[in-house]
């Protein structure tokens, strides 16, 4: 057989990377979450998961926190993605910097800048669940940004044109034509954001003092000791995420919401 | 179609070029032997500016370059090839946590030399993941068995007393601690605190009470970290019953080791309440942000290992002109180590002798002043001729010779030579009793009331880390959780129902009389 080097061929390293960094480490997990120390099957780990009230509040928590920071960010970044979309000045890309520019800095950084702030404000120690969603908040804040502003600037001038023309208020074109046309957007940030911000334990751990668990922290530390019930946190974390993005329409291929994607 | 292929496949060897060119570059340097060592992040002399031999010449008023300073590990591939005449690399990796390591190991990775603490030592021995030491490793007759000639008689008592029951092939034995593996640092723990705002005298009173006590809610801070905590809440605990022992009788320390290894299901309820009752008064679970936070002046007391305490005097002292002490609880504290052990199969890999030959470099007086002035750790090194007590006296021992009075005398026999006591230096008042010299060798009846704490079985461990996974997670009630988990429900379904809806006959809308249910608008 003649050796091609045609376009297929680069996709080997992905495909490749696929099995080794995707679908493997997912079996590991499935395995090690349905196997108890011995390595032999046992539903074990589920019923404890599930009957260990202390777990499901730890999910409960998480949820809850991913969702306060997804709504702030939402509320946040939609006027601003909306007006830099719809506004006519000329260097709107340096306002768009400005919010994305701290994404390049170092995470740890700037997590640990906050929480100087904080000290210096006196909020560190004081009310630990806002210091953890402010983080948070902080931290994903571009991510909703640039998907919301990527989409609103596709939304086509005339459209608005044309709702205004049919004697729509600004108030009802918003509500008619830019939201929905803008909801892609709105779920590829939404997913962006409330993903990580269930997992992310270093804005909970160095701004909540280590107060608050979150559940990727507890994957963290069952890891530490007791791989079994740390792939099942992980196992059932996952298929909350797959619930929730699926329901979100997150997995339809439509093209608006692939371009939104980044 | 040619065309096409040549830039791709062009711009895929340029890609691939300088990944081959870095690749043949790591392995530049021959060497015959390569010894893998695994330790913790930030725990050996890595030369440069802050090293002690770099410090030691600025003292003498020469003006050393960084080459003047190199790091342990140059030092000790020199002195490999020079005494056993073959050439070396070490691969120093580093880890951050005992977990962590310890996962590697299972995972396979191989490594020659591992520092894991005193409980993950016994950890792996049980397992049978650890190789024995040679005999000859504990020969004192050759010279370069720097180990067994400069370790310290109390460390070496410590590692001879401590036993593990070692599993393999189904027949378990007791080992000696020392046999399996040689002391690096060790340590106690205790209460970094800021004596601007925090009486010594309370805290001699409350003991590991700090941690309720009214006096510093919000300002005390504890290790996030299950064992350290697990720890401080069994002192608090049964603190009463600790200082009711008696110390002058001869089972004391056993009596005081075995209330700080309480780990039956019997203890652990009321260590749990005792944990949950801390984590209502104390400002957060820490690993690395203590000492910030002590200089920021967030918190009066810090909750750290006697290594970590030293560090952190230093300091914020020369840093933040922070003035900080240390103490350790009259009921009794943790005797902590970190040792040297063999991996399984260093003999099958030849490099056995090499990793020997580490341990006893880096326990050679003069490393063990390099690291130990590096990190702030103390070594378990004494020197043959109290070469460690000279540098101990040199970092923290009265300049004036006026002052080396009776009265300043500091009796480190104990840890130097029990049989020519009294050994010791002349100190001021503060460092005997508050400072760093008291941090790096707290006094003999502190010492006495030090325990090790044992490593924790898979049962245990499952049992602790259950509860602390318990305290450290907010818990909701039952009927909290009940009516998430049904509103939960609820929205899923009523979101199945707005996209399936239609799709499914009972659920169809029916159109309203005199009209056609028309499924997509007419084009025209």
């Amino acid at each position: 057989m003649k050796l091609r080097f045609s376009r297929k061929t680069l996709c080997i390293p992905y495909a490749v990377f696929l099995v080794f960094f995707v679908i493997v480490p997912m079996l590991v997990i499935l395995v090690y979450a349905f196997t108890d120390r011995n390595m032999g099957f046992s539903f074990g780990n589920f019923v404890k998961f599930f009957s260990d009230p202390t777990k499901l509040s730890t999910i409960v928590y998480s949820i809850v926190i991913a969702l306060i920071t997804t709504a702030v960010c939402l509320l946040i970044a939609y006027p601003v993605a909306y007006i830099l979309a719809r506004s006519k000045m000329k260097q709107k890309h340096v306002v768009l910097m400005l919010f994305v520019v701290p994404m390049w800095i170092n995470f740890v950084l700037r997590v640990n800048a906050i929480r100087e702030i904080f000290n210096w404000i006196g909020l560190l120690g004081e009310a630990n669940y806002f210091n953890t969603v402010f983080g948070m908040v902080y931290d994903f804040l571009p991510f909703m940004i640039l998907p919301l502003y990527t989409t609103l600037m596709k939304i086509d001038g005339s459209l608005y044109e044309a709702a205004a023309d049919l004697g729509g208020s600004a108030f009802n074109g918003f509500m008619r034509v830019t939201l929905p046309l803008s909801l892609p957007g709105v779920m590829s940030g939404v997913t962006m954001v409330f993903l990580p911000s269930m997992t992310n334990y270093v804005v909970s751990d160095m701004l909540g003092n280590s107060m608050v668990t979150i559940v990727g922290k507890f994957i963290y530390e069952y890891f530490g000791s007791d791989w079994h019930m740390g792939s099942m946190v992980a196992l059932i974390l996952l298929i909350v995420v797959f619930i929730s993005t699926w329901l979100t329409g997150g997995f339809q291929s439509e093209e608006n919401v692939r371009g939104a994607n980044l | 179609m040619n065309k096409k292929r040549i830039p791709s496949l062009a711009l895929a060897s340029l890609l691939l070029l300088p990944s081959l060119t870095a690749l043949s570059g790591c392995g530049g340097k021959n060497a015959e032997i390569i010894l893998r060592v695994y330790s913790w992040e930030e725990y050996i002399d890595n030369g440069g500016e802050g090293s002690y031999l770099y410090d030691t010449m600025l003292e003498e008023g020469l003006e050393p370059s960084e080459e003047d300073a190199p790091r342990i590990l140059d030092d000790f591939e020199k002195w490999y090839e020079e005494t056993y005449g073959t050439s070396i690399r070490v691969e120093y990796a580093t880890f951050g946590t005992n977990e962590d390591m310890y996962n590697e190991i299972v995972l396979g990775n191989e490594y020659d030399l591992l520092c894991p603490s005193d409980y993950m030592i016994m950890k792996l021995a049980a397992e049978n993941r650890i190789e024995p030491y040679d005999e000859s490793f504990f020969d004192e007759t050759d010279p370069n068995n720097y180990y067994v000639r400069n370790v310290s008689p109390y460390i070496r008592g410590v590692f001879e007393n401590g036993t593990v029951n070692v599993t393999r092939e189904e027949e378990t034995e007791t080992h000696k601690w020392s046999e399996y593996a040689a002391g690096y640092m060790w340590g106690t723990t205790g209460f970094v605190y800021n004596p601007e705002h925090v009486e010594r005298d309370d805290l001699e009173e409350l003991g590991w009470g700090v941690f309720t006590s009214d006096k510093f809610t919000n300002k005390i801070t504890a290790k996030d970290n299950v064992r350290d905590t697990y720890f401080a809440a069994l002192g608090l605990t049964y603190q009463d019953e600790l200082l009711a022992l008696d110390k002058a009788e001869s089972g004391y320390n056993k009596t005081l080791t075995d209330i700080f290894n309480r780990t039956a299901e019997e203890y652990t309820d009321e260590v749990g309440e005792t944990l949950l009752a801390m984590k209502e008064n104390i400002y957060g679970f820490e690993t690395d942000t203590g000492k910030q936070d002590m200089v920021s002046g967030k918190i009066w007391l810090n909750y750290a290992w006697s290594g970590d305490a030293v560090y952190a005097l230093d300091e914020a002292e020369e840093k933040n002109d922070v003035y900080l002490e240390y103490f350790v609880p009259e009921s009794g504290s943790n005797l902590w180590f970190d040792g040297w052990v063999l991996t399984k199969g260093v003999e099958e890999r030849g490099t056995k002798q090499a990793a020997q030959a580490f341990v006893n470099f880096m326990s050679m007086p003069e490393s063990a002043k390099r690291n130990s002035y590096f990190i702030g750790y103390t070594s378990v090194i004494a020197g043959e001729e109290n070469e460690m007590l000279d540098y101990t006296d040199y970092l923290y021992g009265v300049e004036d010779e006026e002052e080396e009075t009776d009265e300043n005398f500091y009796d480190l026999s104990w840890f130097f030579n029990e049989e020519e006591a009294p050994v010791g230096i002349f100190a001021d008042e503060e460092q005997r009793t508050r400072r760093q010299l008291y941090t790096q060798f707290s006094p003999a009846d502190v010492m006495q009331r030090c325990a090790v704490m044992n490593y924790f079985d898979a049962d245990t461990s499952e049992r602790i880390n259950e509860l602390w996974s318990h305290v450290k997670s907010e818990s909701l009630d039952a009927w909290a959780i009940v009516v998430i988990c049904v509103s939960a429900a609820a929205i899923v379904l009523f979101v199945l129902y707005m996209k399936f809806g239609n799709k499914i006959d009972f659920f169809r809308r029916n159109p309203k009389k005199g009209y056609t249910l028309v499924r997509q608008a007419p084009i025209k």
